[in-house]
């Protein structure tokens, strides 16, 4: 619980640190903030999307491994619907890519 | 980061289509192939050995099956053209892009909405031969109905995103794939790039397979009813 709260403060002081440093750059000729906050979104929700694809996948790959490790007869049936499984938790994590290279079409230069 | 060479690149905007039709035209060369080799057959039922094109398609024709098997249980044999149609030119679609100087056709998204639109007016067209249109139309009003509009947005919404979906899941993961090994290619020439090559076939054919049987999930689900 400790290190959760440290974890946040961490990230909300590195976001109000991260606003004037976009805010100084002279990228598209002025320094606007909200480039800088676009920059950030395609960015982060990214990030945080593949955060959670990965810890879901992880889950579901560790109960596919138990029950293949409960009964090893079982690998064939059980590898098809992990995969599909696998498939679409990364969609997930796709739709937030799309989202992101949209994003990052929109900054100037 | 522009592409650089490609074979089609001749057809300018159109080179997706152009892609596109170049699988159609290689998936129908090699039914074509199968078509006169299996035709001499008989009821032989040896294997041959090694890799020929009627080994292939055995295996083909045998995941197919099982897949739709597998899904719709009994009486599946009438959507197994659909779903290896769906199968096969995705698949080769997806690997065509593997081959250097081609982009896949799947990496460009009106591409993989087009086939998402065609599996669900496939499933939708399916369910209505099935259960007759009202019949269909009636699953979107839920179990009871007192809870019937509330029910019908949640459907609505449900069904309407489901070809997106379908199109959004192939072609971000082509374009990704597509993309990654262009860079990595581009950081480190040999050797290194095996690895993505790998991991592009993998995914290739997953994302065949996970289409085809989404497409096998949604038609047992339009067409199910407890006879």
């Amino acid at each position: 619980m400790l290190v959760r709260g440290k974890f946040w403060g961490l990230l909300v002081l590195l976001l109000l640190v991260a606003g004037p440093a976009f805010a100084e750059e002279s990228m598209g000729g002025g320094g606007s903030i909200n480039h800088g906050l676009i920059a950030i979104a395609a960015g982060m929700g990214l990030g945080l999307a593949a955060l959670g694809a990965a810890l879901a996948q992880g889950r579901a790959t560790a109960a596919a491994m138990e029950s293949i490790g409960r009964n090893p007869n079982a690998a064939d049936r059980v590898f098809t619907p992990l995969i599909v499984g696998l498939a679409l938790m990364e969609a997930l994590a796709l739709y937030a890519l799309v989202v992101a290279i949209i994003l990052s079409g929109k900054i100037p230069g | 980061m522009e592409h650089g060479f490609t074979w089609l690149s001749g057809f300018g905007v159109y080179e997706p289509i152009a892609t596109a039709v170049l699988v159609s035209l290689v998936v129908a060369l090699f039914a074509f192939v199968v078509s006169r080799r299996v035709a001499g057959l008989g009821q032989s039922v040896d294997p041959e050995d090694g890799l020929t094109v009627r080994n292939v398609s055995e295996v083909l024709v045998d995941g197919m099956n099982g897949l739709a098997e597998g899904v719709l249980g009994h009486g599946y044999e009438r959507y197994v053209p659909l779903l290896a149609a769906f199968f096969v030119y995705i698949l080769t679609c997806n690997l065509l892009g593997l081959i250097p100087g081609f982009l896949p056709p799947t990496g460009h998204f009106p591409m993989t909405f087009g086939l998402g639109l065609v599996s669900f007016v496939a499933y939708n067209a399916y369910g209505m031969k099935a259960q007759g249109v009202g019949g269909h139309l009636k699953h979107f009003l839920g179990p009871v109905i007192f809870i019937a509009p509330l029910m019908l947005i949640i459907e609505i919404f449900s069904h309407g995103f489901r070809p997106v979906s379908l199109g959004i899941r192939l072609f971000a993961n082509m374009d990704a794939d597509h993309k990654v090994l262009g860079l990595f290619t581009d950081l480190t020439h040999v050797v290194i790039p095996v690895a993505f090559y790998v991991l592009g076939t993998f995914v290739s054919v997953v994302q065949a397979f996970v289409f085809t049987m989404l497409t096998a999930i949604y038609i047992s689900l339009a067409v199910a009813h407890d006879h």
